[in-house]
Order: C-alpha cells, then structure tokens, then sequence
C-alpha cells in the first residue's frame, strides 16, 4: 500500500521534473532562435570586430574613425598604449593591427632589442598627420599666457635640462613681448615606448647633436645615444604614460611651469596652448593642420614598393630644414601597421572588416582630421594606401573614385588643397622684432596675450600688461616709446622680503605722462613701468606712457618658524580650547554637584 | 557501494562485542580503545574535495613560484647578484636591477601603511563597539564598498583630483618638517614663491595615500572580525568594574585583538606592495635610490611591469619576471609573518584552532 503510495509520488515528481526540464529547453530554443534571429542582422556584411593597439599621438583621429564606422556595423577596438606597445603586440599577433608613429626598429639605435617581423607579412598604411606640439602650463601676473615662443634650439635645451627656468635669457629673447617669470620649467616626457618620442629624439640629434649627446650622457644612456622611444629622464623632469598622460598633467592647476610634447589634438582638447616653433624660414609657427600639411610636402616617402619593410616611410630630415615661412618641423606621418597575411587571430572576416575600415579611415575620416586638429593625408599617400590595403588578405576592394572620395586635402590639379591655401605666418611672427604676436594658439587661440614692446624700435620697456590690455597693446606702445618709456620710479614694494605674513604688493601709478609709477610682480620679481591711470591695467587713453602693469599679487606663502608658526599655534589652542571647554565645565561642575 | 556497507556493519559489530565484554584479571593490560570512524561518503568525497582544493591551492603557489623563477632564470644569470644592488633599468644593455624599485615599492607600502593602519583601526573600533546598532550594518557595507571600488578608479582619482589637493600638504610637510631626512624634497624652495609645486608630485607619498584607500578596507575587515570576537564577558566585566569604553577599549579589545591588528596591517601590506594600476597612473618612473618621499619621481615593481610588460620581449620579459620573482618573495615573507602573528596572538589561536 504504502509502497504503491510512494511509487506513484515518484513518478509524479518525476513528471512534474520532466516538464520542468522540458519546459527549460523550450525556453533555451526560444532563446537560440532569438539570438539567431539577430546574429545574422549584426554580421550582414560578414564583418568581424577587429582590434588594434599602439600610437596614442594619432589616438584622437582613430578613436574619430572607429566611432564613425561602427554605423556600417564596423566595431574596431583600440588601446593607445604606445607605438612601442603596438607594434609589439602586433608582432605576438595579439592584436589585428598596430598604429605607429614609427616603422619597425630593425637596428634601434638606443641599444634596445630589435624588433623582427616576418618578412611580406605587413604593410605600412599613412592614416594621419599631425605636429608634435609642445603644450605648456604657464601664467604670467596670473594670466595665463597662450603666445610663448621657442626656437627649437630652445625646445631642445629645455626637453635635455640645459634650461631649467622660463625667465632663462634665451627663452626671454624668443619672447621679447613678455616678461617671462623665474618659474622651474618641468618638461613632462612620455613614460611609456612612444613614437612621438621617437620622432622628437630623432629631430633634436638631427639638429642639435651636441646638446642630445651631452644630455644622453648625463642621463646614464651613453653610449646608445641614438633616437629612442624610451625618453631618458633626469631630476626634475616628470615622465607619464601616454599622451594622455602627459596632456592631463601639463594641465592641472599645480602643474604651473610644466611643459609636454604631446600631439597637437590633445592641446585642443584639453584647451591649453601650445608654443611656436622657430623654422628655417625665420617664423615662429604652430602646428596646425595647414601648416603641418605644408610641411611635409617636403616630407621624403620611400617609393620603393619592392621592399616592404621600408615602402611609404618618411624621411623627414626635409622638413626640419623646409625654408617654407608656414613649416613646423615637427610635423609627421602616423601609420597604421596592417597584415598581410592569415595567421594567428587574424582571418578573411577580419581582414575584410580591417580593409573596410582603412578605406573608409583614408577618405570619409580624413574630413575630420583638420578639427581634430590632425592634417588630411595627401592624394599621392592616399593612393598609395589604397595599393597597400589590397594586400590585406580578405579585403574587398574598392575602386574608389579619387574625386569621390571626399578628402578635403585633395585639389583638382592633385596637390594638397591644404597647402595651398594655408595661409602666411603673420609679420609679428617674424624673428628678431622687438614684439611678439599676442594671439593665442592651440586650445586657446581665441585669448589672446597681451605683449609689450612695439614693432618700433624704442622698446626697452619690459612691462607686462593684465587683462583687458590686449587690444591697447598695439597703439599704446607705438605712441608711447617715444614719450617717457623707461622713466620709472621704483615705489611698489619688492617681492624678494617675504616677511611671513602675506604681503600684497602694488604699483603705484600716477596719472602723469613724464612719471610713471613703477609695480613689482610677485610672480616674477621684475618691476615694470606702469602708468598711473589704469587701475585696471588697462591703457590709457591719451597713450602716454608705457603700457600699465599695475598689479596686485598676494604673496603665497613664507617660511621658517617664524611669526606665522605662532600664529598657528594660537589658532590650534584656541580651537582646541572651543572644542575642550565645554566638556571640561560640564565635568567640573557635575564632580562640584556631587561632593 | 557493497564493500561500504559491510564496513559499517563490521564496525557496528565491534561496537556492539566490545563494549559489554567484562574485564577479567587474565585479560591484557587495558589499552585505550583507538577510535576509528569510518567515513561515509558525503564525508569522504567532501574530504577528499576539500584536500584538493587546498593543495590546488598550494600548487599554484609553487607554479606561480616556479614559472617566474624559470622565466626569471636568463636575467638573473647575467646579472648576478648585482640584480639587487642596480638601480638602473636597461635590461637590453643589461644594466638592471631592482634596488630602486624595490626600494620604491617598499616606501609606497610603507605611506600607505602609516595612513591606512590608524584609520583602519579607527574604523573598526567604532563599528564594534562604538557606533549604535542600527549604524554598523550599513557602516559595514560601506567599508566594503571601498574594497570593492576597482583601483584604476581610485587612481584616476588620485591623478586628477587629489593630486591637485595634496600638493599643499606635501608643501607643508617639506617646508616645516624637511629636517627628517627623508621628507626633504631635493629641489623644492619653499621660500620662493615662484617655486613649482611639480617637485611634489607624482610622488610615493601620493602614490602611498591612494594605495592607502585601498588597503585601509583590507586591514579593516580583519581588525573588525577579531574586535567583534572579543569574549563579551571579558567586556562586561570591565564595565563592571567600572570602566569607561575607552577604558573597556584599551584593556580588553586592545590586548585581545592585537594579533589581528598586527594581521590585518600586514596583509594591507601586502595588497599594498602589489598595487599596480594606481600607482602606474600617478607616479612619474625613476630609477635611482630615492628616500624623499615627497619628491617626485618614484617606482614600483608592479608598476614597472606593467609599463614595460607589452614594450618587452625576450631577455626584456625575463629581466621584468625576476622582478616579479622578487616581489613575489618579499610578498610571501610579509603574509607569512601576518599568518604568524595571527596565529600566535589570543583572537587568532582561537580561530585557528
């Protein structure tokens, strides 16, 4: 009876199981056929996510790229982990392709291991161009300042620690219209293998050998001293990962002084300006993608498509001594490293999804770059590029019109549209005025700086102006050289006696053509003419007089242990005291309750 | 299967003969009866299982071990013993070794000991025994919290918000304090208002504090556990006999937790030695002996591989796997102390037990 009952309890639960099972499995086959429902959709066109790794100084116009194409289903992933990185991983086949700044080291010069792929199974692509910038962190009575200029001799002495502070004579004559502070320059290099490190080594040997010798000894490299992707550091400079890096830390509030290079786009995107660079030309330019387009017309490509291990590369030596007055000298390719052979994680879909993106990232991508602030490739690499893309395996090739392909860099007679139509440096840019030109540059050229010193000869006043000075800048020196420039009286208190107690220092100004009152900078400790009307710091009117620099700066802070530690001291107490007595009474008086 | 029951029938025949036998003067000495039990199933296979996974565990250990040691080998035979007095690292030209970056991570570890350790012990006196009830619950999960915040968050953070924030401590602390040898910033000049507040950063002492929020809910957790294991009578008892809580504190949860306090800042130590991604973000890499704390520049041996892990092939990698190596040793000697300590201390014998 009892084993009857239990029997048939058996059997229902087990039924009750099956259906459960059953009913799980229906589920799970919805499900399949769900999924297979949407899997064909995702993969319509047979494309296979594809990943890639290395520049992060053309990070910013690839990561434009990827997200563009992901609307045609392309999903590309992409780590900016280092030219260096890149082609490593590229090589260990980790990674689909590599973006490098550089092609592959077969014989490094700076003594590390050489790096070898097999032969035939790559291609170097041109994906962009662009400037090595060198972004920097400086303000000037508190402003910051968005026009600096460096000769690249400068660059080079600041980049191997032969210039440590930005008041330095030879930065203060690339600048004549500022009055540079006694502020530590802190260059910030790259930590990580870098190809923007590479390039700007290889340009600093190529133009200043002495200096790159004398510092690579210093830095413990010697005796490989040759271009190298690890930058050598010595004390006092700050190495950080990947542009990135180097770009987030030039642009912290404490970072004032510091000075990057870092691709031109990262200066815009973090709205910081970014020094001129002398060129042979006898201008101070920025690397914008006009000028960086002009510049490397002169950039040598090796043509020879029989040997893939150098096809499409630059020589840039061309560059560093184009006497156009628009180059930068900084001014390079950045390549993509494609593969050219099935191997590893590396197959037809992929490839066919990787050709896909390389055509859309040489025509579409390309009119983007220039806001990027990055330079369209031009039509010779362009074409050039398309031959290279057919050798990745997979790929299905297009036959891309070349009028059709929408790069803004193509002219109808073939040249680089860019290059034509860039314009002049301006005459302010010139070398060896006594002025300087106020505009800003990089994620700052709208503000402007203002600058002293007038194309006039009969400068000799170094006064530096506040805000609301820029326009006046121009007139009020012009007018006013040859009045009473260089007459001043010293009133203001000097900077130098930190007393301990916060001082504030202020010019004295007297609304008088022929006596102009004299304030002293804090910030820089030199005392400039300033004319007594602008209480602001703005010109005056009549433009008598050298430009105003009134200026009100509250010293940081003293040391020692001197008045001020007593000060602290009594504030301790006294807090203590407000935190203590009310305890302490209410015991006191509860223990007098209980006696 | 049949093999087991008869087992168990034989010794549940033992059971029943040799219990009511009498003891009779001719019989043998009595011997104390050896107690077997024979295992069920469950029994064994939850044995068994549980033995595996701890030797799995140990295995590991030793592969972990072994594969660095082997990896390591090429580096550390053509450096020698010079591997631990170099400071410099040039692995290509083989020129390496990991003085300074040892040194580095130790003072890291150390930073963040110092902060961690007293804010830790702080946190987990309050949840046992001062904070109301209805507090410790949610003040629980909320240290837990903090473990479970991945570390490439609190190194962003530390990078672009604290960073800027510090500065003026590390200031501070160099301008009033810069006799004791290692807080003196080498370039710093704090009488000039012009001077860079760069010289402070990207520092051990930065890199330190942010390692230190990370470790600080390591060497919470366990301090917790042995506080909240404190003998409640113990505790009563001093109130009893008229103790404040303060009082109660530092005579009985004090003296009673000490293992686990000296446990918990160990194995934060050990977290700490290893932390990689947030010290990669915030400290600036430099290879010389360096004690200043405050200065900019630093290392870190999981920081160092893991910048020039995907740079590195060959003899590069192998120079990278005996840092590796060393860390794992300095790593295991810091937790094997730990486990000593707790293990000998009154809280943690009585757990171990």
């Amino acid at each position: 009876m009892t084993g009857q009952l239990h029997a048939a309890r058996r059997a229902a639960q087990r039924a009750a199981r099956r259906t459960r099972i059953a009913r799980a499995a229906a589920l799970m086959m919805v499900g399949l056929v769900v999924a297979g429902g949407s899997m064909p959709k995702a993969s319509a066109d047979g494309f296979q996510r594809i990943s890639g790794e290395g520049s992060s100084w053309a990070a910013n116009a690839i990561d434009a790229m990827r997200v563009n194409v992901r609307q045609f289903g392309i999903t590309v992933d992409y780590n900016p982990s280092g030219s260096t990185a890149g082609r490593k991983n590229f090589l260990n086949g980790t990674v689909d392709f590599a973006a490098s700044d550089i092609p592959f080291q077969f014989k490094p010069e700076d003594g590390s291991a050489p790096e070898k792929p097999a032969p035939g199974s790559y291609a170097y692509m041109p994906v962009t161009a662009g400037g090595t910038a060198f972004m920097y962190n400086l303000l000037i009575n508190g402003k910051r300042v968005t026009n600096l200029r460096l000769s690249g001799e400068n660059a080079t002495k600041i980049f191997t620690g032969a210039i440590t502070s930005w008041n330095d004579p030879a930065i203060q004559a690339d600048n004549p219209g500022l009055t540079m502070p006694a502020r530590t320059i802190v260059p910030v290099v790259r930590s990580d293998g870098s190809g923007s490190s590479a390039q700007f080594t290889k340009w600093m040997i190529a133009k200043y050998p002495a200096l790159w010798t004398d510092y690579c000894n210093r830095s413990g490299r010697a005796p490989a001293c040759g271009e190298t992707s690890f930058y050598p550091t010595i004390a006092g400079m700050i190495a950080q990962s990947g542009d990135l890096g180097i770009a987030g830390y030039v642009s912290q509030g404490f970072a004032e002084g510091a000075i990057g290079y870092v691709n031109y786009s990262y200066a815009l995107g973090s709205q910081f300006p970014v020094a001129k660079v002398l060129n042979a030309a006898g201008y101070y330019t920025e690397p914008t993608p006009q000028n960086v387009a002009v510049s490397l017309l002169k950039a040598q490509i090796n043509t020879n498509e029989s040997d893939p291990t150098v096809y499409l590369t630059q020589q840039l030596e061309g560059v560093y001594a184009d006497t156009d007055p628009r180059s930068y000298q900084l001014s390079s390719y950045s390549y993509l490293i494609l593969p050219t052979t099935v191997a590893g994680q590396f197959n037809l879909d992929k490839g066919k999804t990787l050709g896909a993106f390389a055509y859309y990232a040489m025509c579409q991508a390309q009119q983007q770059s220039a806001s990027l602030g990055y330079s369209p490739m031009p039509l010779n690499l362009v074409q050039a590029s398309f031959d290279q893309i057919r050798k990745i395996p997979g790929v299905v090739v297009q036959d891309i019109d070349i009028s059709a392909c929408k790069n803004p860099a193509f002219a109808a007679d073939g040249t680089n549209l860019l290059a034509d139509t860039a314009p002049q440096p301006l005459a302010c840019d010139q070398q060896g005025l006594a002025t300087q030109c106020p505009n800003g540059t990089g994620g700052l050229s709208n503000i402007p700086t203002a600058v002293s010193g007038g194309t006039v000869a009969g400068g000799g006043t170094t006064a530096t102006t506040l805000p609301g000075a820029g326009s006046g800048a121009g007139t009020g020196t012009g007018t006013g050289a040859g009045s009473g420039a260089g007459t001043g009286t010293a009133t203001g208190t000097d900077a130098g006696t930190g007393s301990g107690t916060p001082t504030t220092v202020a010019g004295v100004a007297v609304a008088d053509t022929g006596a102009a009152g004299q304030g002293c900078d804090a910030d820089t400790g030199l005392c400039g003419a300033g004319d007594a009307a602008s209480a602001g710091g703005v010109a005056s009117a009549d433009g008598s007089g050298a430009i105003g620099a009134v200026l009100t700066t509250t010293l940081a802070q003293s040391s020692g242990w001197g008045a001020s530690i007593g000060l602290l001291l009594l504030i301790v107490v006294l807090v203590l005291a407000l935190i203590l007595t009310p305890a302490l009474a209410w015991r006191y008086f509860s223990n007098r309750q209980l006696a | 299967m049949t093999v087991d029951v008869v087992a168990v029938d034989v010794v549940a025949v033992d059971v029943m003969t040799v219990i009511p036998e009498p003891i009779d003067a001719a019989a043998p000495a009595p011997q104390p009866r050896t107690l077997s039990a024979r295992r069920g199933r469950g029994d064994r296979i939850f044995y068994r299982g549980a033995s595996f996974s701890g030797l799995i565990v140990l295995a590991i250990m030793v592969m972990v071990g072994l594969f660095l040691a082997i990896e390591a080998t090429q580096a550390l035979r053509s450096t020698g013993l010079s591997f631990l007095t170099t400071a410099e690292w040039q692995p290509d030209r083989n020129k390496f070794g990991i003085a300074a970056v040892l040194l580095g991570t130790v003072l890291i570890a150390l930073v963040a000991g110092l902060i961690a350790v007293p804010i830790a012990m702080g946190t987990a006196l309050f949840i046992t025994e001062v904070a109301p009830t209805w507090i410790r619950s949610s003040l629980v999960a909320l240290v837990d919290l903090m473990a479970a915040v991945p570390s490439v968050v609190y190194g962003l953070w530390g990078l672009f918000f604290l960073q800027g924030q510090i500065v003026g401590l590390s200031r501070w602390l160099n301008t009033w304090f810069s006799w004791i040898p290692f807080l003196d910033v080498a370039r710093a000049d704090p009488n000039s208002p012009l001077s860079s507040a760069s010289v402070y950063t990207a520092s051990a002492f930065i890199a330190g504090v942010v390692v230190a929020m990370m470790v600080m809910p390591i060497s919470c957790v366990v301090m917790r556990e042995v506080f909240s294991q404190v003998p409640s009578g113990e505790r009563e008892g001093a109130f009893a006999l008229g103790s404040t809580r303060w009082g109660m504190i530092r005579v009985v949860s004090l003296p009673f937790g000490r293992g686990g306090i000296i446990g918990g800042t160990m194995l934060g130590l050990g977290r700490a030695l290893g932390e990689t991604i947030a010290v990669l973000l915030i400290i600036s890499p430099r290879f010389d002996i360096n004690f200043h704390v405050l200065e900019a520049g630093g290392n870190s041996v999981s920081s160092l591989i893991a910048l020039r892990y995907s740079e590195s092939s060959g003899f590069g990698l192998s120079a990278l796997m005996a840092a590796g190596l060393a860390l794992f040793a300095v790593t295991l000697v810091v937790n094997f102390t730990a486990s000593w300590f707790v293990a000998r201390s009154r809280s943690g014998a009585s757990s171990e037990a």
